[in-house]
């Protein structure tokens, strides 16, 4: 259905997409992952020519849309997408974000238009919002009916970018359904994401991006179980452990805490636990900070099983022989102990190093 | 004063309601009603002794005071000859060479430059200025007018005043006709009776002026040039010009078969509409001076006088019964009633209304056609655009008007009215064109994206989908450019206009009295601006999607 041959992307200094090679087949259901910038959202943009790409070619359905004289309005009405801010209109009602195209381009009745917005408002769970404004709708029903506005167009491919990142976690579950019946309905589509579970899950076929262009292309069996790559392996070993070192008293917090906050989202690790872990990560590193052992660098590993819904936190870091359980800060220890099902301090006298290992 | 009693009775009650009101307004404004002397500053001892001079004067039949012999100066009285205001505070008309007189015969004095004789007659009775020059049958007609008022005898200098006429080849020929029948007039004595006419000291309302609109027009068409001078010229009540000179002018049509068109100037255009041949003449008083003879062409003086000084007169005692109520139901009774007056100001409103709404019209027409011009980034559109906004917001309306009045559309006979529609599309036109940009700007980049993503073109996506959400963002500017736009015009009456300002200045030159003329403008440009908004509001009601009715949104639909 579409084909990228050469497809490139250069922003000024920086090259996105280098050599971006592959072929969508009808029915596929791709994942795109892989880290930030690596060009993911950029090779969306692309394929809809919203970003038109700087070199190479794009086939769809045999028609190459990147040539000068093509009228890539007729392409775009083939393709829906998805954006991660929604973009739904907002002077006008929800049925009428879902007409307003039909009629503008398809041109179809109103009452078509209408009957059609009806129905895939039911399909959304969004029966009876009609006449809603958007700004009247929380973040998940919002991309709910950008999507029912999509459908409405029958589209042939759909494009997710990153469809639930500007969400907040509680309505993540409510869109990613949505997404995954339209994949049980057979619909040809690719899909941004950061949350691996549902990568996983909702896919046929993952692409890892990585090096400017499609790194590793395969099911997600192969892609998540036994990926063939160097760097696909580092990302899927890296999605299961967070592994950091905090050189010393002074760092910048926020970003380790950011650091986990993105494992925890990567990993779908339910809200509660987030948020212990961030509340063990900031009490552990106050025990230590505030003790004898300001000038040690601290080593944090954080490892969560999906299957036990168990998350690991092991500290170490040097110098003699301290507890955390003998902290002066009895407060930040007492927060820490409630948090954890157990607490274990190692010390290896050889090598100078206390080992810290929580289980929350 | 020809009102019968109830009348009078009537205006004093209004004069009430409208002291009630005043005093919360502005005191300051009382200054201006306050013909009573107050003594602010102590005059020096030369003042003494200088009674003969002034009764000299007074003997004048110009003099309201009902016993000429006994006047007595007091003491403490303001400047009483020209040595006393040496180092005083002259106020002289901006374009008038009144300025060099005061210099050449009071080279310490400082002056303060207006635009108007009534003006000049305001800042004197509120003491911002010591004395003012004139001409001196101007003089003479304010002193009519204000009985606190009066003339020093002696001349600053001796002037002769003369139509003046552009310098061309035909302006030469009209010079040299006009001059002809200006010096037979003076043979014949009708010159004489003329000034006897205009000159004296009774209301300028009571005197006929001939009807020159019915002249035949055998000859073709004299188009002539004023401006508010009483009493060589001055916009009389059914808006027609009447005075002294005026009626010279009327009388040389009627002989050589003219019809005649006058258009009523501000001083510091005039002139520069004479040498762009905007008019085939002028006249209002000019005085001949060599000067202004190497850019325009003189006629036979119609008058010769000379410019005179004029003071505050302390000694003026306000007659029995005038006090602060009848001062007001005067003010009003010369403001609106006398001559009809309140036709004037309907006649003003009407044009401020047409300029303003007709610029709002096309100004933002073109601020929408420049929009889309630039809209899509072309370098060319954007660039030109750029620079006419650059240029149009970069200089003061006035100075915008006017250059398009005389530079630009120099050789074209085209009205202010027209030239004042122009230059206020030109600047509303920017205006609506900056508040698209900004407006536009800020509607999300996202929506654009959605709606390319749903397969629409650029012009469609604009127009269904950013535009409607930009408009309600634009509305508060919107309307604060029409509060300014309706503000700004007020200057069209440098370009010949008559809109509320220049009316409110017409009558305030013939009645020297600011306090209603100015209220009654400022007043009325609140209510303008205010209709304007209203409607404005309403418009804004419509276009604001989020405002529509249920039955609206779904038309077209069955529910099922």
């Amino acid at each position: 259905m579409i084909e990228l041959i050469h497809l490139q992307k250069k922003y000024g200094q920086q090259t996105p997409l280098n050599d971006v090679n592959t072929v969508i087949n009808d029915g596929d259901v791709i994942s795109v992952i892989g880290g930030s910038g690596v060009g993911k959202s950029t090779l969306l943009r692309c394929i809809n020519m919203i970003d038109p790409p700087t070199g190479g070619t794009i086939l769809f359905n045999g028609v190459d849309i990147t040539a000068p004289k093509y009228d890539v309005t007729q392409a775009r009405r083939k393709m829906g997408m998805v954006f991660q801010s929604f973009n739904l209109f907002g002077h006008l009602t929800v049925i009428e974000n879902i007409m307003l195209a039909q009629i503008d381009i398809l041109k179809r009745s109103r009452q078509e238009a209408y009957d059609k917005g009806v129905e895939l408002l039911k399909l959304v769970g969004l029966a009876g919002r009609e006449l809603s404004y958007p700004d009247e709708l929380s973040g998940g029903q919002k991309q709910r009916v950008a999507i029912a506005r999509t459908l409405a167009m029958d589209p042939e491919v759909i494009l997710f970018d990153e469809p639930t990142s500007a969400l907040d976690p509680t309505m993540v579950g409510e869109v990613q359904a949505v997404i995954d019946k339209l994949a049980k309905m057979g619909k040809t589509m690719m899909i941004v994401t950061h949350e691996m579970n549902f990568a996983k899950s909702v896919a046929n076929r993952i692409f890892f991006m990585a090096e400017g262009g499609i790194y590793e292309d395969g099911t997600p069996e192969q892609i998540f179980e036994k990926p063939q790559k160097e760097l696909t392996k580092r990302f899927i070993f890296g999605l299961k452990s967070l592994d950091f070192e905090i050189p010393g008293p002074e760092f910048d917090f926020y970003a380790y805490v950011n650091k986990l906050d993105t494992y925890c989202v990567e990993n779908c690790i339910a809200n509660a636990t987030q948020h212990h872990m961030r509340l063990v990560f900031e009490e552990m590193l106050l025990v230590l900070l505030t003790s004898t052992l300001e000038k040690q660098s601290i080593r944090v590993t954080v490892d969560y099983s999906d299957k036990e819904k168990k998350a690991e936190m092991v500290f170490v870091y040097g110098g003699e022989s301290f507890m955390p359980a003998d902290s002066e800060n009895a407060l930040s220890y007492s927060i820490v102990s409630k948090m954890t099902k157990s607490l274990v301090h190692h010390y290896d006298e050889q090598q100078g190093l206390n080992t810290v290992t929580i289980i929350l | 004063m020809s009102l019968s009693e109830k009348k009078q009775k009537m205006l004093k009650k209004i004069g009430r309601y409208l002291c009630t009101m005043l005093l919360l307004v502005a005191p300051a404004a009382m200054a201006s009603f306050s013909s009573q002397p107050s003594n602010i500053v102590e005059a020096s001892a030369a003042n003494n002794g200088n009674v003969s001079s002034i009764e000299g004067f007074v003997s004048d039949s110009l003099w309201k005071s009902e016993d000429n012999e006994t006047l007595v100066i007091e003491p403490k009285s303001k400047a009483k000859t020209m040595a006393d205001l040496e180092n005083g505070n002259i106020g002289v008309l901006t374009g008038s060479n009144h300025n060099d007189h005061v210099k050449n015969r009071l080279p310490n004095a400082e002056l303060s430059y207006f635009n108007t004789l009534s003006d000049m007659v305001a800042a004197l009775q509120s003491r911002k200025i010591d004395a003012f020059a004139s001409d001196d049958p101007s003089g003479r007609n304010v002193m009519a007018q204000h009985r606190d008022i009066a003339m020093l005898p002696e001349m600053l200098e001796n002037l002769d005043y003369a139509a003046v006429f552009p310098k061309s080849v035909k302006g030469g020929e009209l010079c040299d006709q006009f001059s002809d029948f200006v010096t037979s007039l003076n043979e014949n004595g009708t010159l004489k009776t003329l000034q006897s006419k205009w000159f004296d000291a009774s209301d300028l309302s009571q005197k006929e002026m001939m009807d020159y609109t019915t002249l035949p027009s055998t000859n073709g068409t004299l188009r002539l040039g004023t401006f508010q001078n009483p009493p060589f010229a001055f916009t009389s009540a059914n808006l027609n010009a009447a005075g002294y000179d005026v009626e010279i002018v009327a009388l040389f049509c009627e002989e050589k078969g003219y019809s005649l068109e006058t258009i009523d100037y501000s001083l510091d255009a005039i002139l520069a509409s004479v040498i762009n041949e905007n008019v085939d003449m002028a006249v209002a008083g000019f005085s001949v001076t060599e000067e202004r003879k190497e850019s325009i062409h003189f006629s036979t003086p119609t008058y010769s006088g000379g410019t005179a000084l004029l003071v505050l007169d302390d000694s003026y005692v306000p007659a029995e019964g005038d006090n602060f109520f009848t001062m007001i139901a005067e003010g009003f009774e010369k403001t609106f009633i006398r001559e009809d007056r309140w036709r004037l100001f309907v006649s003003g409103i009407i044009t401020t209304l047409i300029i303003t709404v007709l610029s709002i019209i096309f100004g933002t027409a073109l601020g929408f056609a420049v929009f889309l011009a630039c809209r899509r980034g072309n370098k060319v559109a954007n660039g030109i655009a750029r620079f006419f906004v650059w240029l149009v917001q970069g200089m003061p309306a006035v100075v915008l008007i006017m250059i398009l009045y005389y530079i630009v559309f120099r050789s074209v006979p085209i009205a202010g009215e027209a030239i004042s529609i122009i230059g206020f599309t030109l600047i509303f036109g920017s205006a609506v064109f900056n508040m698209l940009k900004a407006g536009v700007a800020t509607v999300d980049k996202g929506q654009t994206e959605a709606a390319f993503a749903l397969g629409y073109r650029d012009s469609k996506a604009f127009f269904r989908i950013i535009l409607p959400q930009a408009l309600p963002h634009m509305l508060p500017t919107y309307r604060g450019e029409i509060t300014s736009l309706i503000k700004a015009t007020a200057i069209v009456g440098y370009v010949a206009v008559q809109d509320v300002t220049k009316i409110g200045d017409i009558i305030r030159s013939r009645t020297f009295e600011p306090f209603f003329p100015l209220i009654t403008v400022a007043i009325l440009y609140f209510v303008l601006a205010g209709i304007l908004i209203f409607i404005v509001n309403r418009l804004g009601r419509l276009i604001d999607p989020k405002r529509r009715k249920k039955k609206k949104l779904l038309k077209g639909v069955q529910q099922r």
